[in-house]
């Protein structure tokens, strides 16, 4: 069985961890010296890209590559730290707010040190009361102790670090989303580009990371590039097996929820398979599988056809889905795709921020069409189609093929892939929200397509057995034709 | 809206406690109106709910238009512009939770306060009469783990049944 490996969660038990002086105790701050004492800012930026984090908020980018995107002849820059965990399914970052604030300190103060940054504002979401107060007071000891402020512990740097409240949009999350937000406006995302290293928060180059890729960094540092890189999956002969030239090191907050039997955080090298984390979640509740969301709500789903697939960033895009924020959520065989789906949408069309019209109307459009499907009206029509043959009376002409098509689902189809095409990975609106409505909308009604025809045609929900709920993959395009990123086509 | 024809009958105006939080946090920005969330956040909990009073007052302490902070304040579903009970009952509905059958404390919270559920538009709906508790559903609020959660004002509660739910109504001063 797989072992947890806790890093970032090691000391999250330790009772008073949130205090300076027990933090200090467990390493505390001493990777932060220990930078400032042994490196040079370009070398910390350096030995990040060479450690190959990739940002833990989503989307999985290089840290490194981002941070070489920041100009560093242009003041002042900020440090925006991504503490709005919305996403259906993701609790990570809670745990690491409230229990063990110092760590996140930590972190911020290395990537502040790394890329000249005085200013960093830490965007929680509005309902981490909690959260919030707890970072707070660790931000106030850090100052007593000298590592917050004007020059820092005598090394002439100035850091600055603010707690700022979120309101509740979903849509903060997304980082420039996150920048408008802050600036006190609607959070509505912004056009890219320009990107926020070049032109974010207040105008100025802004690096926007997530809680959990800041509090990698002190352990990068502390330990060295070689002890990271050494964690991450060993590439076996799984069917999606990811290049080697695309690192997945370290470790993963993997959050677990649904239907396992102990759901909860589990920190483990990146790399593992639905069924592996499933067992250290101490085994499944229920009888079968019948679906796994890898990534947060937002990502497609995969089947028990696929749970043999790494959980890391590249094996996943490789399946045609994504890690994401690391929120996995599993069904059992009692749950029903459809009414999963509902739940889903209507938590779309209700954060939609509004800004592109595709969104706006598509979201709950697609919502009306679920409903309609799930309270049992779901449109079914028969066509005739014209076909040459020999028809009854004998003779030459149009024998007419009839087919029975599901309206609804093709509609479905038409209208999410109209907010975001899942198959050209081309969204019509300003931010990847599109492509998070549509991801989930297609994939559970491509792969779970006879439960969709069931609930149709019958005129009520029909939970069927995961094996005819299931659209093998040998039958489905949604599996096969998978969206391979041009930097992956040549490997 | 133009400032000139908001019709305020009592100003509003930030207490000392308040006043003296707003003026620390004014000096973490650049520039006045990203200081706008926390302040409206300030407000809401002096004055319960963001009223007109409140937009006129903190579009000038910004120096902002009131239709800028009215813009604000309509994005965000954590600001309300009506009255709202005493007890603010968030019940998480999003996938993870419902899974865990999220549905059956929404269902008994309905009973026990005899209320509906309030929608953004119609917090009164989900008020009850004596002015105590709204009951709202919310999108998830990142507690998966311990599903299905509530929060009550600024308390999270975890892995609820209805007999807990009973116990922590109970427990509420009033």
């Amino acid at each position: 069985m797989v072992q947890e490996r806790r890093i970032l969660y090691e000391h999250l038990d330790v009772p008073n961890i949130n205090t300076f002086d027990v933090f200090r105790q467990y390493e505390g701050y001493t990777r932060f010296e220990k930078a400032i004492a042994e490196y040079q800012p370009e070398e910390i930026a350096q030995m990040v890209w060479d450690a190959g984090l990739k940002g833990r908020g989503g989307a999985g980018f290089s840290t490194g590559e981002k941070w070489s995107f920041v100009p560093r002849d242009i003041e002042p820059r900020y440090l925006c730290c991504n503490a709005d965990e919305s996403e259906p399914g993701t609790f990570s970052n809670r745990y690491v707010l409230e229990k063990n604030p110092h760590l996140l300190i930590e972190g911020i103060l290395i990537c502040c040190y790394a890329m000249g940054i005085e200013t960093t504002y830490v965007y929680i979401r509005g309902e981490f009361t909690l959260g919030k107060k707890m970072l707070d007071t660790a931000i106030k000891e850090a100052y007593e102790q000298g590592y917050l402020g004007e020059n820092v512990r005598d090394t002439g740097l100035n850091i600055n670090i603010y707690s700022h409240p979120g309101a509740g949009a979903y849509i903060c999350g997304e980082e420039t989303g996150l920048i408008e937000s802050l600036e006190g406006k609607r959070g509505q995302p912004r056009n890219k580009p320009p990107f926020p290293a070049v032109q974010g928060v207040f105008m100025k180059p802004t690096v926007v990371q997530n809680v959990e890729t800041l509090c990698n960094l002190p352990f990068i540092v502390g330990n060295g590039v070689e002890w990271y890189t050494q964690m991450g999956p060993t590439y076996g002969d799984t069917r999606f097996d990811p290049p080697k030239a695309d690192p997945n090191t370290g470790t993963k907050l993997y959050c677990i929820s649904g239907d396992v039997n102990e759901p909860g955080v589990y920190e483990l090298e990146l790399g593992l398979t639905s069924t592996e984390l499933i067992e250290v979640a101490g085994g499944l509740r229920g009888e079968e599988v019948k679906a796994v969301i890898p990534g947060g709500s937002s990502a497609p789903i995969l089947t028990h056809y696929e749970l043999d697939t790494r959980l890391d960033f590249t094996s996943l895009t490789l399946a045609k889905s994504m890690l994401g924020s690391g929120g996995i959520i599993v069904m059992n065989e009692t749950r029903n795709i459809v009414d999963c789906l509902l739940n889903i949408m209507k938590f779309y069309a209700h954060e939609s921020c509004g800004q592109c019209t595709p969104c706006r109307w598509g979201t709950p459009w697609v919502r009306d069409i679920v409903q309609r499907i799930a309270d049992g009206e779901g449109r079914q029509t028969t066509i005739t189609r014209p076909k040459f043959g020999v028809t009854e009376s004998g003779r030459w002409g149009d024998t007419g093929e009839t087919e029975e098509i599901y309206e609804d689902l093709d509609l479905l189809e038409n209208v999410a892939n109209n907010i975001a095409n899942v198959d050209t990975m081309t969204w019509n609106t300003i931010c990847v929200f599109g492509i998070a409505v549509s991801w989930p909308a297609v994939s559970y009604m491509r792969k779970f397509r006879p439960e969709f025809e069931a609930a149709i045609r019958e005129g009520k929900l029909v939970t069927l057995p995961v094996a005819e709920a299931t659209v093998p993959p040998e039958e489905n395009y949604a599996y096969q034709q998978r969206f391979i990123p041009k930097e992956f086509a040549d490997l | 809206m133009s400032d000139e024809i908001i019709q305020i009958e009592t100003p509003f105006q930030f207490n000392e406690e308040n006043k003296r939080e707003f003026d620390e946090l004014i000096g973490r920005y650049p520039v006045k109106e990203a200081a706008m969330l926390p302040t409206l956040h300030l407000a809401q909990r002096q004055e319960g709910y963001i009223t007109p009073a409140v937009m006129k007052y903190v579009a000038e302490l910004l120096e902002l238009s009131v239709m800028k902070v009215k813009d604000v304040v309509t994005f965000y579903p954590m600001f309300f512009e009506e009255p709202v009970g005493k007890y603010v009952i968030r019940v998480c509905h999003t996938l993870p939770c419902a899974l865990r059958d999220c549905k059956v404390v929404l269902d008994h919270l309905k009973e026990k306060l005899s209320t509906d559920v309030a929608s953004e538009t119609n917090l009164a709906k989900g008020t009850t009469d004596d002015g105590k508790f709204t009951l709202m559903k919310v999108e998830c609020l990142a507690s998966c783990d311990v599903a299905p959660v509530i929060m009550v004002n600024d308390d999270l509660y975890k892995n609820l049944t209805p007999e807990k739910v009973d116990e922590i109504l109970e427990q509420l001063p009033n």
